[in-house]
């Protein structure tokens, strides 16, 4: 069965911990669960373990203590090559990954480790360079293309992969704002084929505006770990202060203006206008 | 040195023993084994080879096959087993002791010039950097379904995804890096500041002078033949 | 005494189309100057250019003059520019060059090749790590950091050169919130205290509009605006130039759009 006919996956963790072999601790008690199909963001201060906890679902780190599952199997020490065909993970350094001097090649390569070959696999690898905006490019060596281009380049060799479950390592660092944008219709477009899409970042307006879901991690743990809404509502800023996070201004304007939860300016706009429609009929 | 130029059992002997108590003394002693290891190879082929095949020996001892153990053998062997022992041993004080980065620094206050001095740290730190980025570019591979724990063939295939980036990157960072010591005025004239001032004691270098003098005068004894009378 | 670009025009080396047209801009001392852009507008060029290692170090065809406290960079010995105006690179790792086997001597490495005075190098990298927060990482081996922390310790191995003018491309790429904020006002900080000229390439507008007195778009190699960071930042142009405005501005636009008049808005 060809892995784009699967629905998107379910990711869990039980009770997860994770200790370096020098004894630092970078996971503590983390449970949560990835809806199949959902788009979830994960957020936190560098070093909080975010890229720590997203090595645990393609098994590039195993648990020291509790549970990964993967579609509702234990993750165990199956295979990194197995593992990367459920979920793909998609790294911030574009440059640490990129060996082929063409650019349709260098995404021709994961696919074809998962076994397509032929017109499927050249019909994946023009579908994916497609998607982010790279097709005319796909005889060009990558390293004459910019920085950004390499990063989508990385990207579009993971969705290749076409993973139920795909996992995004900071993808919009050092993009401009059409980079911005392409990242948001293609998180769009991965979860409307239902795949199961994860992403970490650091620009809260990106997550408010892309993600259903949201985690919150501090020291490891898990503090925060609910809707876009809750997440940035006000109930949740003392947590988010505590690691120095700051919700986007859509909500914070919001909260000043008794609006309720407001993450992003189109909330904020509707919630403004049934505001004045009261006041109106009032 | 002095173990290997004056013949006898009691040089290599006696460098052996103030050696290991050095080595002792620098708490290295653990950490000194594996050198020790590493010419166990080397000894025993040493022992071997004099023992039975010392040429024109005739005080045989025993016999194993048509091989004699002479005991001018057996002699011969273990000098030149102490010998090497010795100046392995002296190699890994140095090894265990110095600080690479601390010895540089002092030569470099001494006149050895920060290119050298950049250039060997750099050296020696190529090891780790290329480490971590083999760690990053592995962990990256493997996501892509690179299958690193199969048979030999798999690896070989493996090993164009993995050194790949790690050649590439290396290359077109050479720009980069080379302007980046041009933006830290490496290349400004002048003595670099000292950072640490390693003590020197006066004794240190009697020290130094005492064994540099020493050596010379020992080997020259030995050459003139007036050390024969020991053992 | 400022850094002036003059009608600048560079081509790289081997290549014949020009990556910058016309480009004039100062780097006044005491004043924070935000350049944005879309990617491939020329951004990184400019810096190599506002630093003299292009044409300098690398080549490449100029006209026009770039000029650093009057003295022309085209005909300058690099380590004094380096001397003047430190430059912070998008790639951070790579900038970690001294072989030092701490980040505290990779910090240390600047003032050292400077030949300063013993105690003046420990000041200046104590500063350096005190302003960004690095106290707990100043043993660490510079090879093993993580892409943001490589990124603050070569910021404070430039801030510790004490260089007049800084220019800086993306220096809170990989950056936390936190690690951006401690960097904005360390910038703030040097360019108002210590009279530092500052040059910063983000594409964190909300980060420049906190911080800089004034802002430059560039697109496809010439500026096409200039002014008052508020003024340029709330331009309704932006987004045609590929810049994302800062989160006030973007609100403000998104109520407008919906026929909210922002006074309205208040009631």
């Amino acid at each position: 069965m060809d892995v784009t006919d699967r629905p998107g996956i379910e990711l869990t963790t039980d009770d997860l911990g994770f200790v370096y072999p020098d004894g630092t601790r970078a996971l503590a008690n983390v449970s949560l669960t990835v809806a199949p199909g959902s788009r979830v963001a994960i957020v936190g201060q560098n070093g909080s373990g975010k890229s720590t906890l997203v090595r645990h679902f393609n098994g590039l780190l195993r648990a020291t203590e509790g549970r990964v599952l993967v579609d509702g199997d234990e993750v165990g020490r199956r295979h990194v090559a197995d593992l990367a065909r459920m979920v793909g993970i998609s790294f911030q350094n574009p440059d640490r990954q990129i060996f082929s001097s063409r650019v349709r090649s260098e995404v021709a390569f994961g696919p074809r480790n998962a076994g397509l070959r032929g017109e499927a696999l050249d019909a994946r690898v023009a579908a994916a360079l497609d998607q982010v905006g790279l097709s005319r490019h796909a005889d060009t060596n990558p390293y004459d293309l910019g920085f950004s281009e390499r990063k989508l380049l990385a990207l579009a060799s993971v969705i290749a992969m076409a993973t139920p479950a795909i996992v995004l390592d900071e993808p919009t660092t050092g993009q401009d704002a059409n980079g911005v944008r392409l990242i948001r219709e293609i998180v769009a477009q991965l979860a409307a084929a239902g795949r199961t899409v994860v992403a970490i970042s650091h620009d809260m307006t990106f997550v408010a505006q892309t993600f259903e879901r949201v985690i919150v991690l501090r020291g490891g743990r898990v503090v925060v770990d609910g809707s876009v809404a809750e997440a940035f509502g006000e109930p949740s800023w003392p947590l988010l202060e505590s690691t120095f996070l700051d919700p986007p201004l859509a909500a914070r304007l919001g909260a000043r203006l008794g609006l309720g939860s407001t993450p992003t300016d189109a909330d904020f706009v509707t919630a403004i206008k049934g505001r004045m429609n009261l006041s109106h009929d009032g | 040195m002095i173990a290997f130029a004056v013949r006898g059992w009691t040089a290599p002997l006696v460098v052996l023993v103030v050696m290991l108590a050095l080595v002792v003394w620098a708490g290295v002693f653990r950490r000194y084994l594996p050198y020790l290891a590493a010419t166990a190879l080397l000894l025993v082929s040493i022992m071997l080879v004099n023992t039975f095949l010392y040429p024109d020996a005739t005080d045989v001892l025993f016999s194993v096959g048509p091989f004699n153990a002479t005991g001018t053998g057996l002699t011969a062997a273990s000098q030149a087993a102490l010998r090497v022992l010795a100046f392995a041993t002296s190699v890994a004080l140095f090894a265990l002791t110095t600080r690479t980065d601390e010895l540089v620094d002092d030569l470099e206050r001494r006149g050895l010039g920060r290119r050298a001095s950049f250039i060997i740290q750099t050296a020696i730190g190529t090891v780790p950097r290329l480490t971590e980025r083999a760690r990053e570019i592995t962990e990256s591979q493997r996501s892509r379904g690179l299958n690193t724990e199969g048979g030999l063939l798999a690896r070989v295939r493996g090993l164009v995804p993995l050194a790949g980036p790690l050649v590439l990157s290396s290359l077109t960072e050479v720009e980069q890096r080379t302007m980046a010591l041009e933006a830290r005025a490496f290349t400004a004239p002048g003595k670099r500041t000292v950072l640490r001032a390693y003590p020197d004691s006066g004794a240190q270098r009697a020290l130094r002078w005492l064994l540099f003098l020493g050596t010379i005068g020992l080997v020259a004894a030995e050459l003139a033949g007036l050390l024969a009378w020991l053992p | 005494m400022s850094i002036i670009l003059d009608d600048v025009t560079y081509a790289y080396a081997g290549t014949s189309k020009p990556v910058l047209r016309g480009v004039s801009l100062n780097i006044e001392p005491g004043k924070v100057l935000g350049v944005v852009g879309a990617n491939g507008a020329g951004k990184s060029t400019l810096c190599l250019c506002a630093v003299g290692i292009a044409p300098v170090a690398i080549g490449g065809k100029m006209s026009g003059q770039v000029t650093v406290d009057g003295t022309t960079t085209a005909g300058a010995a690099i380590h004094e520019l380096a001397q003047r105006v430190g430059v912070l690179f998008q790639e951070s790792q790579t900038q970690l060059v001294s072989g030092a086997p701490s980040v505290w001597e990779e910090i240390a490495f600047g003032p050292r090749n400077l030949s300063l005075p013993h105690d003046e190098v420990v000041t200046r990298t104590w500063a350096a790590i005190d302003a960004l927060s690095l106290v707990d990482i100043v043993e660490r081996d510079p090879h093993r950091l993580s892409g943001g922390q490589a990124q603050l310790v070569a910021l404070a191995a430039v801030l510790a050169l004490g260089p007049r003018y800084l220019v800086l491309d993306e220096p809170t790429s990989q950056l936390d919130p936190l690690g951006t904020k401690l960097v904005g006002r360390t910038l703030a900080r040097a360019a108002r205290e210590t009279g530092v000229g500052v040059l910063i390439v983000e594409h964190k507008t909300d980060l420049l509009a906190q911080h800089c007195d004034e802002v430059a778009v560039i697109s496809a190699g010439t500026i096409v605006a200039h002014g008052p960071a508020m003024e340029v930042l709330g331009s309704e142009s932006l987004p045609d130039w590929g810049v994302a405005p800062p989160a006030a501005v973007s609100l403000r636009r998104a109520a407008g759009a919906a026929g909210l008049d922002w006074g309205e808005a208040w009631t």
